[in-house]
């Protein structure tokens, strides 16, 4: 019998996140000296540079060959690729000219003496010398080949070193941030702009560091405070607030695509998953060393010292979105997850675009494609656990007491089956009769009677069809009813009898995939599901020896089904020094010590990328841009660095301050690069700057920035005073109107009604995959489905209906209003003051006061909030 | 649309939308009190916006796209792929076509369909029993009988037919044509979804998103009844005069404010996003206001009988959008409701199933058709039909299907595609695509080539890749793009 299952197309699996790269060459004709064409000499060298990875004995794309003539002739899918003698008729001229699409090869190159060689060589005859050319691809896929010192010899591919302060003309005694930034200045004649007012900087630093504007008082404070170092103390003071790492968290979660729901059809809960969500607040808020932050995240069970934290920190790497339905059935999954883990730690920690090389090696960075499966090998044992947060000893109880519960309660349960047994087939033949005459006669018909169709219909029906409780009770004899009552109340009382329920972390460690447990989907029936290969094994490696993993397999073409030799664990190669560990010992013999070596090489200072990477998130969170604009992308495709010394600078100077979070943040915002204004004055000469640097790369002016999403909606409810600042704990679900609902009714949304409950930081709302929140998501939430470093900017009509019309906002206005008429009643210059200072820090201009007085002769105080909520000024950070 | 200029009119052309005037000013000006409709909503403000219009590659055959999504799957050979053989080897196992893959349980034998076939029109396409009205367009409609797909998952089905991918976070084609094309008519979205009352399809919104570009390219679902999108007008609460005194406040302020930021094209495109937002207020209910139309095209739409009235509803909807410059219109049949028996998902029942959802679109689709072929729209708006998958030749428990991405039938009827045409086919048995298969890719690559992109050169680039619609594939349907 055919086995049920569902299938990706392998082309899927292979190449669904490739480089694009068509090279659509016209078919310019050189000029035609119809030269012999010699086979070996013209020809095979380009087969075997740009077809024969694709087309040729162990792959063949298209079902075509290009091994020897007799399988071009032959072709593939879309037919022949040569008609001898008539090039302009040949598929593969046609497709080398750029005449048909897909221009091959894909993502290769090819000369235009080449393709002219392939026309001449098909209208002499095609004639293919040394009869059958055997090719074969390279015998051990693993023995790469190996990186060229050129390849190596790349910005962001050698080590960093602390470049040597630039002598700032201007002020020696410069923090050496500026040092780089006003030496690049100097060179392109650029002039810098003044340091910003002090209310600017003020609600520069809250929006930055804690991504809520200053109260009022909190204004006042700072404003008041003439001493020299007022700046500094408030950059410590927001530094220590615990909302710090709930704005710096957060920009970690988008790298992290975390959410709390599955995604894909049933979009399943995760209960857990908001551990992870303030474990990343925690980590911020502690300024965790960066290097631990990422131990934790990739190897936090592996740990000498595994902690809760720890251990909820592995969620990092099954952030991903996820089927979580008949997972068994379809085995690729565990490759997609695998990938997804690869691409994160790629894009989020290394900057590079590693999941590329899952198929073939990179297209234009040196990253080969056993790169990709050494660092498949070095992630392979992991699997998903939820694990008890609670001491080793209770948690082993708590495990022990409920596996014996649930041993009781099958056996329970076996005895209500065999009771009702006799009930159920007396029940089935009606059952039965809803089916159409045919499929009763097949059930009718002795099984070993049955026709093949027969068979096939029976199964189906007599496998599927169930009699319920309910069905059973109408007929049951007194005696069994009793008796069934008495087993299901002892199943109730064992059910009565688990322990409370721990809280649990979404947690990776070693295991063998292979055993996973049943999930949803999954639970055995009749003929269901597939065969799976008879081992010996657990899922957790809980006993006695050593854990070794299970092997993993090169995939030739990215192909789940084409197994090339095993591999062993390891790292990108251009990026790696000195020979590191692949494996370290771990504390415990359940884990391989493969994702401990992976992360130490992740940190090593032999590491290029990873201190540039995350230094250059930092410095975009505060710039708006990073000194690499593509923050996940620092291989070829990506954006070169604006200032290259400043950049390799920082990453050093961040491993040299133990990886200190707030300590760059602190020399950042000292800097007099941060504390520029963002206005470009005529006055001030800056305008020549605009033609020199309309961009602003070199960073003469501060950027004018919109706020996120999630300050937005922060800041709507700091102004209303409505804001709800309890940290921490499982997510929140504000309303949503039932059309949006209605859009997606898989996953869960528990909402309750509006009101302080859900007033809560827009960070610790409920991320569904399948419904993103629709007021944050028109001020460009990002995809939570993807490694996100960067989220877009836009201007569109939709944001201005929402501000403007939204219920959510508007109630916010309102109670905004509210505000401002309790504290200043029927006073309307006092509100309009108080007003300005709530949502802009500052007092209002005559102007302004005039234009607002005479709005509020006519129109409510609820009016004029919404339009403070709508102001630009409100709405980005200068 | 005739055009009648408006002083006011004139003036949001003649500022450019980037308003050295507040737009209150302009109100007051003009004393008005109502929002803009009519005239002014077909005008085409040249505004800084990621959706102002752009050219196409090349001279394009369609300027709009009308998607008729079937969600849950339509059975091929129940509605225009016949196939005799099942009925000559009716409850015998299918053999010989390689493994026999089902999404549930175990597979049944194979199972003619419960409908009769009769042959239509010049072309004489073959179409089932339940559509007696749509077959009266066959020589309209460019029948794709060998289109296939990579999964039999509903979900990654959807996602593959609305992005190209399985998997979710892809933008979708109409936010491809959106970030292409741009919008020809700033005060409505450029990419609109309506799905069925009974709610979204199988996936949700990630089937209209724009997963790695801006959110300004992913579909603005209109509802089909009341206000159209969501957040479009304020509580009833709010009276129009104090929204326009708001407005009026506002543009000042911000006025007042952007001076200081001389060249900072960010904040004036913020500032003139609130007069497009203000007049998409006017415009967006206009646009979809079917109670305007003639009782004849009500009828034409089916709007009069309570069993065609809700995807007739959204058919006429999609029809006047097209007509103001929108781009992209999605329509759902078929929606996840509080059961999940509101869609195409033959499982237990195709003979029941089809001919309901069929009766619920067969009148709807055919006046769509005819509307569009009688104003002339039809040859410059492209509208496809399709589902996710196919179904099973295999009977699922003896009268239902099982889903069958092996093989589907689709058509593609406007943007002067040759009518009756009957390309590719399936296997004898109907469960894999047999001659000149076509692959999701091929079709995305020739929607977009009759909107005149070339796929592989619409690229956007995402952290240092140039990605595309079709990824590395597609070809384009010789049928389908030749003139």
């Amino acid at each position: 019998m055919a086995r049920p299952k569902l299938t990706y197309n392998r082309s899927v699996i292979r190449t669904a996140f490739c480089v694009l790269t068509a090279t659509a060459l016209a078919a310019t004709a050189l000029p035609a000296a119809d030269r012999q064409v010699s086979f070996q000499k013209d020809i095979q060298p380009v087969f075997e540079k740009s077809c024969w990875n694709c087309h040729s004995n162990s792959v063949q794309l298209s079902k075509l060959s290009l091994a020897s003539r007799d399988a071009a002739l032959r072709g593939g899918e879309h037919g022949a690729s040569i008609v001898p003698g008539n090039a302009e008729k040949s598929r593969l001229y046609r497709l080398v000219a750029g005449l048909d699409k897909p221009a091959m090869p894909i993502g290769g190159k090819i000369t235009p003496d080449e393709v002219e060689a392939f026309r001449l060589w098909i209208n002499q005859g095609a004639v293919w010398e040394g009869a059958a050319a055997v090719i074969t691809q390279r015998a051990d896929p693993l023995q790469d080949a190996p990186i060229r010192p050129e390849e190596r010899n790349y910005w962001a591919f050698r080590l960093p070193s602390k470049p040597a302060l630039p002598v700032a003309a201007a002020n020696p005694a410069a923090n050496p941030i500026d040092a780089f930034i006003h030496a690049a200045l100097e060179k392109k004649g650029l002039r810098r702009a003044p340091e910003a007012d002090r209310i600017t900087l003020l609600r520069r630093a809250y929006f930055d560091l804690i991504g809520m504007p200053p109260t009022p008082a909190e204004a006042a404070e700072f404003l008041n405070d003439q001493s020299p170092d007022a700046w500094e103390k408030l950059v410590d003071r927001l530094l220590a607030s615990p909302h710090y790492g709930e704005r710096w968290g957060r920009h970690w979660l988008d790298v992290a695509r975390y959410a709390d729901s599955n995604g894909f059809e049933h979009d399943f809960d995760r209960p857990n998953a908001w551990r992870y969500r303030d474990y990343v607040i925690r980590a911020f808020n502690q300024d965790k060393p960066y290097d631990t932050f990422l131990r934790e995240q990739i190897a936090g069970d592996e740990l000498p010292n595994v902690t809760y934290d720890s251990q909820i920190a592995t969620g990092f790497l099954r952030s991903y979105a996820k089927v979580g339905f008949r997972e068994k059935d379809n085995p690729e999954l565990r490759y997609e997850y695998l990938d997804d883990m690869i691409a994160t730690i790629g894009r989020g920690v290394l900057g590079m675009t590693v999941q590329c090389a899952r198929c073939h090696d990179h297209k234009f960075d040196p990253i080969r494609q056993a790169d990709y499966y050494r660092l498949q090998s070095s992630l392979w044992g992991a699997v998903e656990v939820d694990q008890p947060l609670a001491p080793k000893e209770t948690a082993a109880a708590y495990l022990k007491k409920n596996a014996e519960i649930d041993s009781k309660i099958a056996d329970l349960r076996a005895d209500i089956r065999a009771l009702d047994k006799p009930y159920r087939d007396q029940l089935l033949p009606a059952k039965y009769q809803k089916f159409q005459q045919n499929v009763q006669e097949a059930i009718a018909t002795p099984e070993e009677k049955r026709t093949p169709g027969q068979v096939l219909l029976a199964n189906q029906v007599i496998r599927t069809v169930g009699v319920s409780d309910g069905e059973i009770a109408r007929i049951i004899s007194p005696a069994d009813k009793a008796e069934k009552q008495r087993l299901q109340a002892a199943i109730a009382q064992l059910d009565k009898e688990r322990p409370a329920p721990l809280p649990m972390a979404m947690a990776v460690t070693d295991g063998d995939y292979r055993f996973t447990p049943d999930g949803p989907g999954d639970e055995p029936a009749p003929g269901k599901g597939k065969q799976r290969e008879a081992l010996e094994g657990s899922y957790l490696h809980t006993g006695e020896g050593r854990y070794v993993p299970p092997p993993s397999y090169f995939l030739i073409r990215g192909d789940v089904n084409s197994h090339g030799p095993e591999t062993r664990p390891g790292f990108v190669k251009v990026v790696t020094y000195g020979n590191p560990p692949t494996e370290l010992p771990a504390p415990t013999p359940h884990t391989s010590g493969r994702r401990l070596a992976l992360a130490e090489w992740l940190v090593s200072k032999d590491n290029p990328m990873t201190a540039r990477v995350a230094v250059n998130r930092l410095w975009s969170h505060h710039f708006g841009t990073g000194i690499v604009a593509s923050l996940d992308n620092f291989g070829k495709m990506g954006e070169t660095p604006t200032n290259p010394e400043l950049l390799d600078w920082l990453a050093v100077e961040f491993r040299e301050r133990g990886w200190s979070m707030k300590q760059m943040h602190r020399l950042i915002m000292t800097s007099e690069t941060y504390k520029m204004a963002s206005q470009v004055s005529e006055a001030e000469g800056l305008s020549a700057n605009t033609a020199k640097d309309p961009e602003d790369k070199l960073l003469w002016h501060y950027p004018v920035q919109r706020l996120d999403a999630e300050s937005i909606r922060d800041s709507i409810l700091v102004a209303s005073g409505g804001i709800n600042l309890q940290m921490d704990g499982p997510p929140v679900f504000p309303v949503l109107p039932r059309e949006i609902l209605r859009s997606m009714t898989n996953g869960i949304w528990k909402q309750k009604d509006d009101g302080p409950a859900v007033w809560r930081r827009s960070v610790y709302i409920y991320r569904k995959r399948g419904l993103p929140m629709p007021m944050l998501d028109v001020f460009d939430l990002p995809n939570q489905n993807i490694s996100c470093g960067a989220r877009n900017v836009t201007t569109v009509p939709t944001q201005a209906l929402t501000l403007m019309n939204n219920e959510f906002v508007l109630n916010q206005a309102q109670l905004f209003a509210n505000r401002l008429q309790e504290a200043a009643p029927r006073d309307s210059g006092k509100q309009i003051d108080l007003a300005y200072q709530i949502a802009l820090s500052r007092a209002p201009q005559p102007e302004e006061k005039r234009l607002a007085s005479d709005f509020l002769r006519e129109h409510t105080l609820g009016d004029f909030a919404n339009v403070m909520l709508n102001l630009n000024e409100f709405l980005y950070v200068r | 649309m005739k055009r009648f200029r408006s002083r006011r009119d004139f003036l949001f052309e003649s500022c450019g939308g980037i308003s050295g005037l507040g737009l209150a000013y302009l109100l007051n000006q003009d004393g008005l009190l109502g929002a803009p409709a009519g005239s002014a909503c077909a005008s085409n403000t040249p505004v800084q916006s990621p959706l102002a219009a752009k050219k196409p590659h090349f001279e394009p055959r369609a300027k709009a796209v009308i998607s008729l999504f079937m969600s849950g799957g339509v059975s091929h050979m129940d509605t225009f792929d016949p196939k005799p053989a099942l009925s000559k080897y009716a409850g015998q196992p299918l053999e010989g076509k390689g493994d026999v893959i089902v999404r549930q349980g175990n597979p049944g034998p194979l199972m003619p369909s419960p409908f009769t076939f009769k042959k239509y029109g010049q072309s004489g396409m073959d179409v089932s029993e339940i559509f007696p009205r749509l077959a009266t367009k066959v020589d309209e409609l460019a029948l794709l009988r060998s289109v296939h797909g990579q999964s039999n998952d509903h979900v990654q089905a959807h996602y593959e037919l609305g992005t190209g991918m399985i998997r979710m976070g892809f933008p979708s084609v109409g936010a491809w044509v959106s970030y292409g094309l741009g919008s020809e008519n700033q005060n409505l979205p450029a990419f609109v979804v309506i799905y069925d009352a009974h709610g979204g399809p199988f996936g949700g919104p990630a089937n209209w998103s724009s997963g790695f570009m801006p959110a300004a390219y992913q579909g603005t679902v209109f509802k089909s009844s009341g206000v159209p999108i969501i957040d479009l007008k304020p509580p009833d609460s709010v009276t129009p005069e104090q929204q326009r005194a708001r407005l009026g406040l506002l543009g000042k302020l911000n006025e007042m404010d952007a001076r200081k930021y001389p060249g900072n094209t960010e904040l004036t495109a913020r500032i003139a996003s609130y007069e497009l937002a203000y007049r998409m207020q006017g415009c967006a209910p206009e646009a979809v206001d079917v109670s305007v139309e003639s009782a004849a095209v009500k009828k034409l739409y089916g709007l009069d009988d309570p069993k065609t009235a809700l995807f007739g509803k959204q058919c006429l909807m999609a029809r006047r959008l097209v007509e103001r410059g929108v781009r992209f219109v999605q329509l759902y049949h078929g929606g996840l409701g509080i059961q999940n028996v509101d869609t195409w998902d033959a499982h237990e029942n195709v003979e029941d199933n089809h001919r309901r959802h069929a009766n619920e679109v067969d009148q709807p689709i055919t006046g769509l058709l005819t509307d569009l072929k009688e104003s002339g729209l039809l040859d410059t708006t492209l509208v496809v039909w399709h589902g996710e998958f196919g179904r099973m030749p295999i009977s699922q428990r003896g009268m239902g299907r099982d889903h069958n991405p092996g093989a589907m039938s689709m058509w593609m009827a406007g943007a002067k595609i040759q009518g009756g045409q009957m390309i590719g086919s399936s296997d004898e048995f109907g469960y894999k695509a047999e001659e000149q298969p076509i692959a999701v890719h091929d079709l995305h690559a020739s929607m977009l080539h009759l909107l005149g992109m070339d796929h592989t050169k619409l690229t956007y680039r995402f952290n240092g890749r140039d990605m595309r619609l079709t990824d590395v594939y597609g070809n384009l349907i010789p049928q389908i793009v030749k003139t």
